[in-house]
């Protein structure tokens, strides 16, 4: 009898025991850089890019580079060299020079953006989700408005309603914040109607519910259960965005409605390098069209590689969709 | 069904009004002043002469009179005079135009599908082998590749090398098919490589998701083909996410057909639209980037109805 009982409560044990493993929160575990290099190659190599492109564009001074925007550096029209690395502009400029400096501007234009765009889309979808009926409305409305409209052709709008009537501020010049309004706006609608329905999709999780049941402070509730849900698909939205807002700043520097191109303060970039005066030489002097392209698409090639795997690492379920 | 399509409907012209507004309002109060910008460049600063521009295109009124005049001309067809020579009606630059614009998109959206769905399949069918491997690197380096410098690439390079470079003119559909078609292919196969690559990735994930699922080990298990399996069930399942994106891709070619038109020399929407902007010019603005919402508008309705023929299970 006794000995029956203990094989039951063994049997018990040993249930409860493997239950309790099966819906144990796993320990946490340490991220190892190395680990995650060997099971995402690919997002290793995004990784080294960036940091190489990061790396040129701040050392670029000391890296066998003229101030960019120097005249007569070397000939004019010069094939690459041992001097002149990337050959030379009509102008004598340095090509070389003018390529890792335009990556500045294009780094600067696209985190600015990005972080604009989506921690104001995701705050948008807060307050808008929270708030409710009309004012939830009429966000979304607008958001819907604003997607129709291709984001050259917002930030073509905007170049001819805002663009002269803007400060310049410290550390940003007038076209530089154009840019950054006409990019980050354009990333918002987007931002806002992903996050808006995480936020409405969270409110009502079973584990928020539970988390209020068993009497957790709702800034506990915020920021344990919460947040880490946005937190990781804030990262992705960011990880996808930041490539597409590189794209942006060149095509609109492209344009000529980016950064100033002419004169002494002129800003080297990437977009405007390609357009403009400097096109009519491209077909006796192909190194003008070539290395600021490359430059261009190494960097976007590298972030998107990179944003692919951190978005399959950080959420699986988004695995390409997005 | 048919009640949400007309719900659908109704909804496009509040959506139009509200875009119109807020287009209207940003362009209103854009600083430099349209006037300034048409006759300053023609080197005349009279004031006078200012206040004789502003007043024959109205506008020095307020701006919901300058708004109520443009809805209800845009109602009847007109959207304004352009505010620089040769100063005729907006309406009839856009309907010259926008037929090459639009021939330049559905080409690009029908070589992206084209190209798009076959890589993607192929991918899926065999992934993880080496030829999915090259697939994913060559499609990720083509979402990477800006088109514009494709474009400059496409129109230098082969000049460099063999004296030969796409024909940068243009000739309409009506005159002469064959040649408007062989000028129409540069500008749509450089848009076509972004969005085809976009394409293939979103097809692959699509598909492997339905690869794996029951019903499809149950038809593999009941003996039918490979061929028949991929294409009867699992292409066909795969559809309806890659419908959205095909829609949604068109919003990614009206914009890059800005600059693509440009390189080109195609008098398309796109080029009149970057012409507006240069020239200060807002009618002209206005008007087109209000043709590319109501492009898209129409085409994101016309792919939600999609989904219920792709799809029996949706219904509205």
């Amino acid at each position: 009898m006794s000995q029956e009982q203990t094989t039951v409560q063994d049997n018990e044990g040993v249930a409860e025991a493997a239950l309790a493993l099966e819906y144990a929160i796993p320990p946490r575990q340490r991220f190892n850089p190395f680990k995650w290099a060997r099971r995402e190659p690919f997002g290793a190599l995004g990784f080294a890019l960036i940091v190489i492109v990061v790396f040129l564009a701040v050392a670029a001074p000391v890296l066998n580079t003229s101030p960019p925007n120097e005249f007569a550096v070397g000939p004019p029209l010069e094939s690459p060299n041992a001097d002149n690395w990337f050959g030379t502009t009509a102008r004598g400029k340095d090509v070389w020079s003018r390529v890792l400096f335009g990556g500045r501007i294009s780094l600067k234009i696209g985190i600015a953006t990005v972080l604009i765009g989506t921690l104001g889309g995701t705050l948008i979808a807060l307050l808008s989700a929270y708030a409710g009926g009309a004012i939830d409305f009429g966000v979304g409305r607008l958001a819907d408005m604003l997607i129709t409209i291709p984001g050259i052709l917002l930030a073509l709008v905007l170049h001819s309603s805002i663009s002269a009537d803007l400060p310049d501020l410290p550390g940003l010049q007038r076209e530089e914040l154009y840019l950054v309004i006409a990019i980050s706006l354009f990333f918002m609608p987007g931002t806002y109607r992903i996050m808006r329905g995480v936020v409405l999709e969270l409110r009502e999780a079973t584990y928020v519910e539970a988390a209020q049941v068993i009497g957790s402070s709702s800034f506990r509730i915020m920021w344990r259960h919460v947040a880490p849900n946005m937190f990781g698909l804030m990262i992705v939205i960011t990880s996808i965005s930041l490539p597409a807002a590189i794209l942006t700043e060149a095509s609109l520097s492209f344009l000529g409605l980016g950064v100033p191109i002419g004169g002494l303060d002129a800003v080297p970039s990437w977009g405007a390098d390609l357009s403009g005066s400097s096109r009519r030489f491209f077909s006796v002097a192909p190194w003008l069209a070539v290395f600021p392209g490359l430059a261009l698409a190494i960097t976007v090639f590298g972030f998107n590689i990179f944003g692919d795997s951190l978005r399959d690492t950080l959420d699986p379920r988004l695995r390409g969709r997005i | 069904m048919t009640r949400y399509i007309v719900r659908r409907l109704v909804a496009v012209p509040f959506m139009l009004l509200g875009i119109s507004f807020v287009l209207f309002m940003l362009l209103y109060i854009r600083p430099g002043s349209a006037a300034f910008a048409a006759i300053g460049s023609v080197g005349d600063a009279d004031p006078r002469a200012f206040e004789n521009f502003e007043k024959r295109f109205g506008l020095d009124r307020p701006w919901y009179e300058q708004y109520g005049d443009w809805l209800w001309s845009a109602l009847q067809g007109s959207f304004g005079e352009r505010l620089t020579p040769p100063h005729d009606d907006v309406m009839d630059d856009i309907i010259e135009v926008l037929p090459n614009t639009l021939e330049i998109g559905l080409l690009t959206i029908f070589l992206s599908a084209v190209f798009g769905i076959s890589v993607g399949v192929l991918s899926a069918v065999r992934r993880n082998s080496i030829l999915d491997y090259a697939f994913r690197g060559i499609t990720i380096a083509g979402l990477s590749i800006p088109n514009f410098w494709l474009a400059i690439l496409v129109i230098y390079l082969p000049a460099l090398w063999w004296g030969w470079t796409p024909a940068r003119q243009w000739v309409v559909f009506t005159d002469d098919p064959i040649y408007n078609l062989s000028l129409a292919i540069w500008p749509a196969m450089t848009l076509a490589l972004a969005s085809a690559a976009s394409m293939a990735r979103f097809v692959r994930t699509s598909m492997l998701e339905v690869l794996y699922s029951d019903y499809v080990r149950t038809a593999r298990a009941k003996g039918l083909r490979d061929r028949r399996v991929i294409w009867g069930h699992v292409f066909r399942n795969s559809l309806i996410p890659v419908i959205t994106l095909l829609g949604l891709q068109l919003g990614a070619v009206l914009g890059g057909v800005v600059i693509i038109e440009s390189l080109f020399t195609v008098p398309g929407l796109g080029r009149l639209a970057l012409e507006g902007v240069t020239d200060q010019d807002y009618t002209v603005v206005l008007a087109t980037i209000m043709f590319f919402s109501f492009v898209f508008v129409i085409v994101t309705l016309i792919v939600d109805i999609m989904y219920t023929v792709v799809d029996p299970r949706i219904r509205y």
